[in-house]
């Protein structure tokens, strides 16, 4: 796994990681690499979370951030559409905000 | 350094050695259509056209006709029109297109179904003309030329994880060390700016520039909010969020990294051609068949698409696009190791390496500018061996009336 920022509260499978199997993280200099255990399998190219996060936590990567949590997310646990969302272009939210006048 | 490139009268060189068939009106297509296919060394542009569109997006067809034709790696351009200067919009008057093209000091021809006799008639005269221009062409010798003459554009897409970490940063990397040998970059793709946008314009040399590249991205998130949908339902593609990308912040971040660390020296509207060297945003789509053309009518010798291809189909896909450079050739380059194995006649360049920690960035981002500058002295992309030429989508703001 990579952590791209140490700022990121997630980081990214570089292999296909298996649930219960502990992996190392590579975190950017200076900071030294850490291990987790997954508590799901995170794929290639998926992101898990490093720290227990509540809804409405802002995910950060890269050192910014991604989006938001829209369910409370264990550390460990598999990062994505299923439990984060978008902070920008929500043509959605802006269109319930005008029925709901 | 230097690149073996085609000298051209203006002292502009090109990459390749074209002659380009524009088909002023879209009725004359097939006529372009028809000479390309019977002539070699030739390219048609061949869009669904100006009709019923406002200025403003007559304006941007008229930039990608003039500006592929003005790209150095034209050397000489035909246009098919219709005698009758007042029958059509002016924007795409052969008169005008001519005198546009002319400023490239290349030779322009005009062609007419009035003057030909037809529409059949007017495939033969283009047909004779072309073998004629493309014969002078092939007299034309590649010479060393300072690397401070190319400029290259790139594109990101079926952007996965490794797009932000092997492969878009090797490209940025190329980018920077192209850019310190005098030559140019353009990036653009104005949706994926979002949730990056700030730390984008930070780097605009001019104040200016940063205003109004902020003031692009603020009038493409409006309207994207005018859908009425989260735009993750459009972007991130499903393609990009089955390979581990979720909003499309994160989309954007991981775009960004193509631009590299050299300061921008300027803002460019779709399709415009840049006023000097180094790195450039220019506004625009992120489709592969509309960035590659845009790029290359911004004068883009050479073209890249920085794939990610987390979510391609296995075994030797199709490519993303085809020679939708038109003029220029569209590069595919990657920074994951599993799309270069699974489509390794179309990929030219990995840098997938990086992620296993096989190679570092620098190493991967030194060998991909040495792959562009061969690309650019002639040797092929693996998409120009392909005979065919996916339909170009220019980038139209809308309505139609």
């Amino acid at each position: 796994m990579i952590q791209l920022n140490g700022n990121d509260n997630v980081a990214v499978a570089i292999e296909d990681c298996s649930s219960n199997v502990e992996v190392t993280v590579k975190a950017p200099a200076p900071h030294a690499s850490f291990s987790i255990v997954p508590i799901s399998n995170i794929p290639f190219g998926h992101k898990i979370a490093l720290s227990d996060l509540k809804p409405g936590d802002i995910i950060v990567k890269y050192g910014r951030p991604i989006g938001r949590a829209t369910k409370a997310i264990p550390k460990g646990e598999l990062v994505g559409v299923h439990n984060i969302e978008g902070l920008r272009g929500r043509g959605d939210l802006e269109a319930s905000r005008r029925q709901a006048k | 350094m230097t690149f073996w490139g085609y000298v051209r009268p203006n002292g502009e060189v090109g990459a390749r050695n074209y002659v380009l068939i524009i088909p002023s009106y879209r009725i004359i297509n097939i006529a372009a259509k028809r000479i390309c296919d019977y002539v070699f060394g030739t390219r048609a542009i061949v869009t669904t056209g100006e009709v019923s569109r406002h200025t403003k997006d007559r304006e941007r067809l008229a930039r990608i006709f003039t500006g592929l034709a003005r790209n150095p790696n034209v050397y000489a351009v035909i246009i098919l029109g219709a005698k009758n200067d007042g029958s059509g919009y002016k924007e795409f008057l052969a008169t005008r297109l001519t005198e546009e093209i002319g400023k490239s000091q290349k030779p322009v021809s005009v062609l007419t179904v009035e003057e030909s006799g037809g529409l059949e008639r007017l495939v033969e005269d283009g047909i004779a003309l072309a073998r004629q221009y493309v014969h002078d062409a092939s007299l034309i010798r590649r010479e060393p030329v300072p690397l401070s003459a190319l400029q290259i554009g790139v594109k990101c897409g079926f952007s996965d994880a490794t797009s932000g970490i092997s492969g878009n940063p090797a490209f940025g990397l190329a980018a920077d060390k192209l850019i310190r040998e005098g030559g140019t970059v353009l990036f653009s793709e104005t949706t994926e700016l979002i949730g990056a946008e700030q730390d984008v314009a930070s780097r605009c040399v001019d104040p200016k520039d940063a205003a109004r590249l902020l003031a692009m991205v603020e009038e493409i998130e409006e309207a994207a909010k005018r859908t009425g949908e989260d735009i993750r339902q459009i972007n991130p593609i499903p393609a990009n969020i089955n390979a581990g990308i979720s909003t499309l912040e994160e989309k954007s971040l991981g775009a960004i990294q193509k631009a590299g660390s050299m300061p921008i020296q300027g803002v460019l509207e779709y399709a415009q051609r840049p006023g000097k060297k180094g790195l450039h945003f220019m506004d625009g789509w992120a489709s592969g068949y509309s960035l590659p053309v845009s790029l290359a009518a911004a004068g883009c010798q050479v073209t890249l698409y920085q794939l990610g291809g987390g979510d391609l189909p296995s075994n030797d896909p199709p490519v993303i696009a085809t020679n939708t450079g038109v003029v220029a050739p569209l590069m595919f380059v990657t920074g994951n190791p599993r799309t270069a194995k699974k489509a390794p006649r179309s990929i030219d360049f990995s840098s997938g390496a990086v992620l296993t920690g096989e190679e570092t960035l620098e190493e991967a981002g030194e060998k991909l500018f040495n792959k562009i500058v061969s690309i650019a002295g002639g040797e092929l992309a693996k998409g120009e061996t392909v005979n065919y030429m996916d339909p170009i989508e220019p980038y139209f703001l809308g309505p139609v009336f």
